[in-house]
């Protein structure tokens, strides 16, 4: 479950990163925010929220990419047996006794 | 448009000039944030359909996938480990959802009130127009986004299953895929950016 807690972290700092960056930015939280005229604030806080998204998912990318590869796929260890058993009721007469098998009983 | 037009007082031109800049700034933040989840939707879901289908008959995907979707547990329960590829599609998706929001909160800062008297005037249209069109702007381009990337998420998901070294070339994809949307957000901002109604 660490991986869906990841996933859920990963996507509640996608949504709170740039909006906390847009009120920061309105609400004069930084500190040169309050001398920018309208129009380079409402462009210093789209492009900054903007590229906070990209940040956050490439790290996320990153420590996806970082997982450890998955164990082979493990097949059902009752189904093998069987089918192993299977494939030697098959073969298993002819190579144990091949001289019995020559011999034709009528 | 002649003059003619414009004194007439039935024409289709004048009737253009009459909607006030307000309706069509309330209509470009409703398009940008309603048509890029539109998108968003489209894209996760696109992806998500076909990566249940192939959990289901590949049992090693079963084991990988990590999917957002909200269906009943035994699904949930179905996919319990991080698969890069889905998990990076679905992020893809979210993030053109999340451009729609950044967008339509930045439009609804600039909106300010004028006086009645004031709200024909050539430069208020303008900014009820630049909301407009960045609206337009970033939900259409946010809808194609979010559709290219659910659609190379969902033939991803399947080629993924046959061969993991692909991963990366897919990324690589999908990344030009979701530099549309970028696109758009860019040029949505700035245009917003212009949007100055008069002052009082």
């Amino acid at each position: 479950m660490e991986v869906m807690s990841k996933f859920l972290i990963a996507s509640a700092f996608m949504w709170t990163v740039p909006i906390a960056v847009l009120y920061g930015f309105n609400h004069n939280f930084f500190p040169g925010s309050a001398s920018l005229s309208q129009e380079a604030l409402t462009l210093w806080s789209g492009i900054l929220a903007v590229i906070s998204v990209n940040v956050v998912i490439v790290l996320y990318i990153i420590s996806a990419m970082k997982e450890p590869p998955l164990e082979k796929h493990e097949p059902d260890p009752r189904f093998v047996a069987d089918a192993k058993a299977s494939i030697k009721q098959q073969l298993g007469p002819t190579e144990v006794d091949p001289s019995s098998d020559r011999a034709k009983q009528e | 448009m002649d003059s003619t037009m414009v004194t007439s007082s039935s024409s289709w031109g004048q009737a253009l000039l009459r909607i006030s800049p307000y309706t069509f700034s309330a209509i470009g933040i409703a398009i940008s944030i309603g048509v890029s989840v539109l998108g968003a939707a489209w894209g996760i879901y696109i992806t998500g359909s076909s990566l249940i289908g192939a959990a289901i008959k590949a049992p090693r995907i079963t084991s990988k996938n990590l999917i957002r979707c909200y269906l009943s547990p035994l699904t949930v329960f179905a996919v319990i480990k991080l698969w890069a590829v889905a998990a990076t599609f679905v992020i893809f998706c979210e993030a053109v959802a999340i451009y729609g929001v950044i967008v339509a909160i930045i439009l609804q800062t600039k909106l300010d009130s004028v006086p009645k008297s004031k709200m024909y005037d050539p430069e208020s249209m303008r900014a009820g127009y630049a909301i407009f069109a960045s609206g337009i702007i970033v939900g259409f381009a946010n809808l194609v986004c979010g559709l290219c990337v659910g659609i190379i998420g969902s033939s991803c998901a399947l080629s993924d299953a046959q061969n993991s070294t692909l991963f990366v070339k897919i990324l690589v994809i999908e990344i030009f895929g979701s530099a549309l949307g970028l696109f758009g957000v860019i040029v949505g901002i700035i245009m917003s950016a212009q949007a100055t109604w008069p002052t009082k």
